[in-house]
């Protein structure tokens, strides 16, 4: 616990003094055009009307508060996996993780840590994006205040699991740039944020399930814009995976370290 | 002439052994714009069942031909942004001093700045385009007016995009930070410039925002000449004002390498990052 707070007081810290504003303002912006692409489609190329076809599919004629949510959670997973998971490479980079390895603190406080500051500034920006799109005149609602917490507690949780593993990936290839940008641009697709799953093949729906953010956006869609409330099985599977995740994550982490430090020497 | 043709090869070359260093290149060349594509593709897919589309934007009404449509604004993109990467990359000559080693050298600067954005041009965007044109094949949705029209889209996309990469790496001798040209003109480049929408969905000062991006002037042409089989004669007007904004881009790159670099040697800058 004391690790986890002060982590998340250290991230506070640095990102207000050092680098305040870039992952913000370019999550931000992906989240805002997304959103204004929708608008401007509907607006001016389906003439305002929303087909039938897709109402059917997804349970509401709501296309712009679909887009709004689905663009709102992926920049909560964006941002999450920028900061969780980028945590251990960041210190690798700067020349700490070596201090970080014999510090006698636990990784997953740790990274708990880094969650509670990602999830914290992630918010604000949210706040932001959700404070647009009622500029736009959308206006999403949960099907109830639990429903909505234990929604969004899922998607964080899945988002927890994805980085503790992505973590893993990116010290032992020594690498972030390509890792994160295919996690980004692979799960805006299999993960259905600003289109109905159906639409994709088969197998892609399948590849799609083995990724924790997919089960927990069928939860996020069912409260914030399906209206049919929280699906607790679909949660449950989330949860798993998500733990499953995680659980693979922290036990092969010594082994990564011991990879990317015996490297960098 | 001479001069600068060993310039340009040795400079190209650069980027080649830079940028194929690894295999993972196939990710930001292939993998990138694909997922990009089917991304956009599918959220915009369930506007193109609105009853009387066909009125407003005939392309859409067929999904093969909005698959098309977004193909081709994917294929500029990446032309266009792969160049932004390359201004970017030449921000690490600054941080490994080779930049100042560049500037006393006796190459021509102008010759540098080209060739640098015309070999990541190269590099970055023959694999996607190579598969582009497997799926317009594969689709059957190109109708040209006159088989002469390839090489046109194909000049009016290289010529302006290695105009924009010379502007863009010349501007990189003021500024110490270019991660910012990364933000700024990744997300506002695509929706300015028409990517994913037509043109005439966008509101008026975005369209006039737009219309200084090279990009947007581009794939009127590329859109015109390959969905839309219209001749160099009714393309005439944009191939035009395409010729002219690159013709800016380059003098201005011109005087950006003049004005800085003359800075650059008051203030001995150009080794600091």
């Amino acid at each position: 616990m004391t690790v986890a707070w002060a982590t998340l007081r250290r991230s506070w810290l640095v990102t207000r003094r050092a680098y305040p504003w870039s992952y913000f303002i370019g999550t931000l912006l992906l989240g805002v055009f997304t959103m204004g692409v929708a608008y401007l489609g509907l607006r001016a190329v389906a003439g305002d009307q929303v087909p039938a076809e897709f109402a059917g599919r997804v349970g509401t004629a709501d296309y712009l508060g679909y887009i709004a949510v689905g663009a709102a959670a992926y920049m909560f997973v964006v941002h999450g996996i920028l900061w969780i998971g980028k945590a251990m490479i960041q210190e690798q980079r700067e020349g700490t993780m070596g201090a970080l390895v014999v510090a006698p603190a636990r990784r997953l406080p740790y990274l708990l840590g880094f969650a509670a500051f990602a999830f914290t500034a992630v918010a604000l920006e949210v706040a932001v994006l959700l404070g647009f799109a009622l500029l736009l005149g959308v206006r999403p609602a949960a099907t109830g205040a639990v429903d909505a917490v234990l929604a969004v507690a899922g998607l964080a949780l899945a988002v927890f699991g994805m980085s503790v593993v992505l973590s893993n990936v990116m010290i032992v290839a020594g690498e972030a740039h390509i890792t994160q940008n295919t996690v980004f641009q692979a799960v805006a697709v299999l993960s259905g944020f600003t289109f109905p799953r159906d639409y994709l093949p088969e197998a892609l729906r399948w590849l799609g399930e083995l990724i924790p953010v997919t089960a927990a956006m069928d939860v996020i869609r069912g409260v914030f814009t399906g209206g049919t409330g929280l699906d607790p099985a679909r949660l449950g599977v989330a949860v798993l995976i998500a733990l499953g995740y995680a659980a693979a994550g922290l036990l092969t982490m010594p082994w990564a370290e011991r990879r990317a430090m015996e490297r960098s020497f | 002439m001479r001069h600068a043709v060993r310039i340009f090869r040795a400079e190209a070359l650069k980027q080649h052994r830079r940028v194929f260093g690894s295999k993972l290149v196939i990710f930001s060349m292939l993998v990138w714009p694909l997922l990009t594509l089917a991304q956009s593709y599918y959220t915009l897919r369930p506007l193109a069942a609105a009853p009387g589309i066909a009125e407003r934007w005939p392309l859409a009404a067929d999904p093969e031909r909005l698959l098309a449509f977004l193909a081709t604004g994917t294929l500029g993109f990446t032309f266009f942004f792969s160049l932004v990467q390359s201004a970017w990359h030449f921000t690490f000559e600054r941080q490994t001093g080779t930049l100042e080693l560049l500037f006393l050298s006796p190459a021509s600067r102008l010759v540098v700045v080209v060739a640098n954005g015309f070999g990541a041009l190269v590099q970055n965007t023959w694999l996607f385009a190579c598969f582009a044109v497997a799926g317009f094949t594969l689709l059957d949705v190109v109708r040209v007016a006159h088989p002469g029209m390839y090489a046109v889209v194909f000049l009016a996309m290289l010529v302006p995009a290695v105009a924009w990469g010379a502007l863009l790496n010349s501007l990189l001798i003021f500024s110490r930070d270019a991660a910012f040209l990364y933000t700024l003109l990744d997300d506002p480049m695509w929706f300015a410039a028409g990517v994913r929408l037509p043109t005439f969905a966008l509101p008026g000062w975005l369209r006039a925002a737009g219309s200084v991006l090279p990009l947007t002037g581009s794939l009127v042409v590329v859109r015109g000449a390959l969905l839309d089989g219209r001749g160099a004669g009714e393309l005439a007007g944009e191939l035009a004002a395409l010729a002219l904004l690159s013709a800016v881009m380059l003098l201005t790159a011109m005087m950006a390498l003049r004005l800085g670099e003359a800075r650059a040697q008051r203030t001995g800058r150009l080794g600091f990052f």
